[in-house]
C-alpha cells in the first residue's frame, strides 16, 4: 500500500492505494467516477481517457502511486459553472455521440489538444483523436464538434 | 420549459441521452455495482474439439472466497439457439457443455468469488479430462466426407438454403456473354467498445430472477434464460440501460447472461456480474461469416440480367446461431435490388471448430453486397456498358413484387443510382484515360444495396409496443421495448410520439427495454426499430391524443374528430384556430368532473408473409430501403496502397426523422465498411484468434477517415412512421464493392478476396503486367 496525495477534479484526496492498482481502479471503484470507462486495458482504445497535468492520459496504464502529488480531471470536472464545457455543448449539437462509451475519453482527449492548440486544422484534431477509438459515428461528427468547440472557446463562449 | 421544439419529426434534434453521455453520467451495465456483488468467470474449453471425460470442481468449491461453481451438472441441459421459429433443428448450444467442446472458448463452467482474483484461482483449480479429437477449421474440408463429426448434421451442414426461381440454365444459354468469379470474404470483430457484461441477481423469496445486460433484445435474452432455466418468463427480468454499441454482436443470450443468473441462484442471491475482457470479446462472442461467395451469371448484349447462378459457403463455426438467416438474407438481397426471373444459388452454413459467429451489421449483406456488386460491374465492363447504366437497365421498380414475391412499395433506387452519379460527376471520371508515367491513379467505383425493416427471427410475430402516459402536469412519458444501442431509437422514439401528440420533444421522457416495465419488442436488429416500434409509439400517441381530445369536446361541446393537437395548442383542424393550450387540456382531463388518467397504447406488426426457406419465397419486411455508393479512391502502383478519396452516399430513407441521426448511422456504416474492406480481418489458427486486440485488429481511426457526402431520396413510405423507413444497416452492404471497383477503375486489377491490402493489390498489378 502507498499514501498518497492526488487533485482530482480541483479536490485534493489523500488516499491509501495498493501498489498495483491503476489510476482508472482509483476513480472507478474507488471514487465512484464512473464516467472514465473501461473497454481494453491494454492502452489501445482510449476510452478511459482523463487529463493528467492537463496532458492526455490513459488512466489503465498508470499507477495510482505514479499519480501521487500531480493533478487528474476527469469528465466530471470540466463542466463548468452553470452549464456544461464548450466541448460538451458542440459533441451533443452537433451529434457526436451515439453509443457515448468513447464520449468522455473523446472530449478529454479534443480538450488536451485544445489547450496545446486552440486553432488546430482538422487534421490536426484528428491527430489528437487518433488514440481514441469511436465505432459508431465515423469519427465525421466528432471532428466537426471540436473544431465548432476551438471556435466558440475563441470567442469566450 | 427552455427549448421547445415542436413538430420534431424531420429536426435535427439533439439525442435524447446525449448531455448525460457528453457528462460522463450515463449510465452502462458496465458501471452498476451492487451490494454483496461477487465477480464471475466463465471456465472455456481450451481445445477446438474433444470429449469431456470429467469435470472435478472440488478443489475450486473449497478455496476461500468462492461463493459458487456451475457445471452442466446444475443445469437443465436444454439448448438454445437464435434462429428456431425457422429453423427448430439448428437450436443446437447449450449454456455450459457436458460432453463435448467444439471450439476454443466453449464454457464448460463458471464460478462466482469475493474478487477478480479469486475467481480466476478457483477456475485454475478445475480439474477437466478431455479426450481431444480431429478438428476441422476449414468449411470446404468440413463438408467433405470423413470430415470430423461436429454434431449429428450431414457433412457438417447446418443448414442448406436453396434458392431457386425460373430457368437459370435456360438463361444462361440464352446470354449473350457469361462469367464466373469466386469471391473470398473474411471474418471481422463488432469491436463495440462496450464489452458484454452480465449482472444476475436471484431473489430467494420470490425465486425470481433480474439481468442487467449489454444488449440489443431484452426480450429475446429473456426468452431464452426462461427456456434454458425452465423457469417462467414472468419469473425473469431483463433490463438494458445504456448500451456501449451493438451491431448485432448483443442480440442473443451468451452463456454468461445464463451463468450470471444460476451462480447468483447458487450464490444464496449474492449478485454476480461477468464482464468480458476485450480478448474474450474477440475470441469468444460472436463475429462474422467468413464467405466463399461464387457466381455465374449471363447478360444480354443490351444489358438485360439473363441470370444469376452461384454457391455460397459460410463457416459458421461451432454453433448455428443467427447462421441460417444471415446466410438467406446474403442471397435474398439480390431481389431488392436486381429484376432478376431466373436464379439459382445454393446456400451453405457450415460447421467447423472455429468460434461461433452471428449476426453482424449487415446481416450476409456485406459479404454478398461485395460478392455480387463487383460481379455486376464485371459484367458491365464484359459487355462494354457502362456499370451505371447497367444497374439503371436492371434495378427493381417502385410498385413491383418480385419473382420470389417481395413486395417493394416506394423504391428509390433508380433516383439514388442517378443522383449519386450526378453528384459524385460519375460522367466526367468514369474510366478516364490514366497518366501511365504517375505512380498514383485515380479511379471511381460505384455499388448499390437494399434492406429489410424487419424480419422474423425468434417469434411468430415481429411486434413493438409502446405506452404513452401523460401526466397532470403535462409531461410526457414514453415506454418502449425498442432497445437503443447508441443508433438513437430513444431520441426518435421520443421525435414520433412528440409530433403525433401535437407536443414539444422536450417534453417527452423515455423509459426503454426494460421486460417488466416496456411492451414486447423483438429487439434492434434488421433495421426494424424506427420503422415497427416508431409505428407503436405513433400509434400510442394517436390514442393519447384522442383521449384527450375527447375531454375536451366534451367539456366545449365539439365534436372530436373537428379537433387536432399542434404546436402544443388544441385546435379546431378546420381553421388552425386555438382551443386551449394543451397544459390546461390536460389539467382538464384531470379535474373534478372527468378524472382521465391519460394513457395511450399502441402496437405494430409490418404486414409480411412467411418465407419458404425451401425456395426463398415470401415477403420478409414491411417495406425496403435503397441506396447508390460511389467511392473515388487513389491507388498507388509502386505501394499498392489504396486511399480513399471520398464516398458519396445516395439513401432512399424514406423520411429522415432525425436527419442528423441518420447522417450519422450512415457515416458510421460507411467508415466501418471502409475499415472490412481495406484491412479488418479476424485471423486463425487452428480455431484460435490470433489478433485479438485492437492493437492487432485494426479498426478505422480518426486519422484514417476520408470525406463522406450523405444525401436522401425521400420516398416517404407509405406504411413508415411519417414516411421513415429502417436505415441501419444498407450503408454498409456496397462499400466494398464500390471500393474494390473503383480500383478497378484506377489500375485495372479487381480484387476478389478482402480484405484488399497493398500486398494483394500490388501483386494483382504485377500480374496484370506480365500478361
Amino acid at each position: 500500500m502507498k499514501n498518497i496525495k492526488v487533485k482530482i477534479n480541483n479536490k485534493t484526496h489523500d488516499l491509501a492505494v495498493r501498489d498495483s492498482e491503476l489510476l482508472i481502479e482509483t476513480l472507478r471503484d474507488r471514487l465512484g467516477l464512473l464516467g472514465t470507462k473501461y473497454s481494453c486495458l491494454e492502452g489501445d482504445c482510449g476510452v478511459c481517457t482523463v487529463l493528467l497535468d492537463g496532458k492526455n492520459c490513459l488512466s489503465c496504464l498508470i499507477l495510482s502511486a505514479d499519480a501521487d502529488g500531480h493533478e487528474v480531471v476527469t469528465i466530471e470536472g470540466i463542466a463548468q459553472k452553470g452549464g456544461l464545457h464548450s466541448l460538451q455543448e458542440s459533441f451533443v449539437k452537433n451529434g457526436a455521440i451515439q453509443c457515448g462509451f468513447c464520449t468522455p475519453g473523446m472530449i478529454l482527449a479534443a480538450k488536451a489538444l485544445l489547450d496545446g492548440n486552440p486553432s488546430p486544422t482538422d487534421e490536426e484534431i484528428a491527430g489528437g483523436l487518433d488514440g481514441n477509438l469511436c465505432r459508431c459515428t465515423g469519427y465525421i461528427k466528432i471532428i466537426d464538434a471540436v473544431r465548432e468547440a476551438s471556435q466558440r472557446l475563441k470567442d469566450g463562449k | 420549459m427552455e427549448n421547445r421544439t415542436t413538430n420534431p419529426v424531420g429536426k435535427s434534434v439533439p439525442r435524447i441521452d446525449a448531455r448525460q453521455k457528453a457528462t460522463g453520467e450515463a449510465v452502462y451495465a458496465f458501471d452498476l455495482k451492487l451490494p454483496g456483488m461477487l465477480v464471475g468467470k466463465m471456465l472455456r474449453s481450451p481445445y477446438p474439439h474433444a470429449r469431456i471425460l470429467n469435470i472435478d470442481t472440488s478443489k475450486a468449491e473449497k478455496l476461500e472466497g468462492v461463493a459458487a461453481v456451475i457445471t452442466a451438472e446444475d443445469t437443465f441441459k436444454i439448448k438454445f439457439g437464435s434462429n428456431e421459429f425457422f429453423f427448430p433443428n439448428t437450436v443446437d448450444q447449450m449454456a455450459l457443455e457436458s460432453e463435448k467442446v467444439r471450439y476454443i472458448g466453449d464454457e464448460i463452467a463458471a464460478v462466482a468469488a469475493v474478487d477478480e482474483e479469486t475467481a480466476q484461482k478457483a477456475l485454475s483449480l478445475i480439474s477437466v479430462k478431455y479426450e481431444v479429437l480431429p478438428a476441422v477449421f476449414d468449411a470446404v474440408l468440413a463438408m467433405k466426407p470423413g470430415a470430423p463429426q461436429i454434431h449429428s448434421a450431414m457433412n457438417n451442414i447446418g443448414v442448406m438454403m436453396p434458392v431457386q426461381f425460373g430457368d437459370a440454365d435456360k438463361g444462361l444459354k440464352e446470354s449473350d456473354y457469361i462469367r464466373e468469379d469466386v469471391f473470398v470474404l473474411q471474418s471481422a470483430a463488432h469491436c463495440a467498445l462496450e464489452p458484454h457484461v452480465s449482472l444476475g441477481k436471484y431473489e430467494v423469496s420470490n425465486d425470481r430472477i433480474t439481468l442487467w445486460t449489454s444488449t440489443q433484445a431484452p426480450f429475446k435474452v429473456r426468452e431464452a434464460l426462461a427456456k434454458t432455466l425452465r423457469m417462467a418468463e414472468a419469473d425473469i427480468r431483463v433490463v438494458k440501460l445504456n448500451v456501449g454499441g451493438g451491431f448485432g454482436g448483443k442480440l442473443e443470450m451468451l452463456p454468461m447472461d445464463f451463468a450470471a443468473c444460476l451462480l447468483s441462484k447458487k450464490s444464496g442471491g449474492l449478485p454476480v456480474k461477468i464482464c468480458c475482457t476485450r480478448q474474450e470479446e474477440f475470441s469468444f462472442t460472436r463475429r462474422k461469416h467468413p464467405m466463399i461467395y461464387k457466381l455465374k451469371s449471363g447478360v444480354k448484349r443490351d444489358g438485360t440480367l439473363m441470370a444469376i447462378t452461384g454457391e455460397v459457403i459460410a463457416d459458421g463455426g461451432a454453433y448455428c446461431s443467427y447462421g441460417p438467416t444471415v446466410v438467406a438474407a446474403s442471397i435474398m438481397r439480390i431481389f431488392m435490388v436486381y429484376k432478376i426471373t431466373n436464379i439459382r444459388i445454393m446456400g451453405f452454413r457450415v460447421y467447423t471448430n472455429n468460434p461461433i459467429c452471428g449476426a453482424i451489421r449487415g446481416f450476409g449483406g456485406v459479404q454478398s453486397g461485395f460478392a455480387i456488386e463487383s460481379h455486376m460491374d464485371m459484367l458491365a465492363r464484359g459487355i462494354g456498358m457502362d456499370p451505371v447504366e447497367f444497374r439503371l437497365k436492371n434495378a427493381t421498380d417502385p410498385n413491383m413484387t418480385t419473382i420470389n414475391k417481395l413486395i417493394l412499395s416506394s423504391n428509390g433506387l433508380k433516383d439514388c443510382i442517378k443522383k449519386a452519379a450526378e453528384v459524385s460527376g460519375w460522367k466526367n471520371k468514369y474510366a478516364n484515360a490514366k497518366d501511365k508515367a504517375k505512380n498514383v491513379a485515380r479511379g471511381i467505383g460505384m455499388a448499390i444495396a437494399a434492406d429489410v425493416m424487419g424480419s422474423k427471427m425468434y417469434k411468430a410475430h415481429e411486434s413493438a409496443g409502446s405506452i404513452i402516459k401523460v401526466e397532470e402536469d403535462g409531461s410526457v412519458y414514453l415506454f418502449t421495448g425498442a432497445a437503443d444501442t447508441g443508433q438513437g431509437s430513444d431520441t426518435a422514439m421520443a421525435q414520433i410520439a412528440a409530433q403525433e401528440l401535437g407536443v414539444a420533444y422536450e417534453r417527452v421522457r423515455v423509459k426503454a427495454a426494460d421486460t417488466e416495465i416496456t411492451p414486447f419488442d423483438t429487439g434492434s436488429f434488421a433495421s426494424r426499430v424506427t420503422f415497427i416500434s416508431g409505428n407503436a409509439t405513433k400509434n400510442a400517441a394517436t390514442d393519447a391524443k384522442k383521449q384527450i381530445l375527447e375531454v375536451v369536446a366534451s367539456e366545449l361541446k365539439l365534436e372530436k374528430d373537428d379537433l387536432d393537437i399542434r404546436d402544443e395548442q388544441v385546435v379546431k383542424k378546420q381553421d388552425g384556430s386555438a382551443v386551449m393550450s394543451f397544459d390546461r387540456a390536460v389539467q382538464l382531463c384531470y379535474s373534478f368532473n372527468y378524472g382521465h388518467l391519460i394513457i395511450g397504447r399502441g402496437s405494430y406488426n409490418p404486414k409480411t408473409t412467411p418465407i419458404d426457406f425451401r425456395t426463398g419465397e415470401g415477403n420478409v419486411s414491411g417495406s425496403y430501403g435503397f441506396e447508390a455508393q460511389v467511392a473515388e479512391v487513389e491507388v498507388n502502383k509502386k505501394t499498392g496502397q489504396v486511399k480513399v478519396i471520398k464516398m458519396y452516399d445516395v439513401h432512399d430513407i424514406g423520411y429522415p426523422i432525425n436527419p442528423m441521426s441518420v447522417h450519422g448511422q450512415i457515416e458510421g456504416s460507411i467508415v466501418m465498411g471502409i475499415g472490412y474492406t481495406l484491412h479488418e480481418n479476424l485471423k486463425f489458427n487452428e480455431g484460435r484468434v490470433v489478433n485479438p486486440s485492437f492493437s492487432k485488429y485494426r479498426i478505422p481511426r480518426a486519422t484514417d477517415i476520408s470525406p463522406i457526402e450523405s444525401i436522401f431520396i425521400e420516398t416517404n413510405d407509405p406504411q413508415g412512421p411519417f414516411g421513415a423507413k429502417g436505415m441501419g444497416e444498407a450503408s454498409l452492404l456496397p462499400t466494398a464493392a464500390a471500393i474494390a471497383n473503383a480500383i478497378y477503375d484506377a489500375v485495372g486489377v479487381q480484387i476478389k478476396d478482402l480484405p484488399i491490402t497493398p500486398q494483394k493489390v500490388l501483386k494483382a498489378i504485377r500480374e496484370k503486367e506480365a500478361v
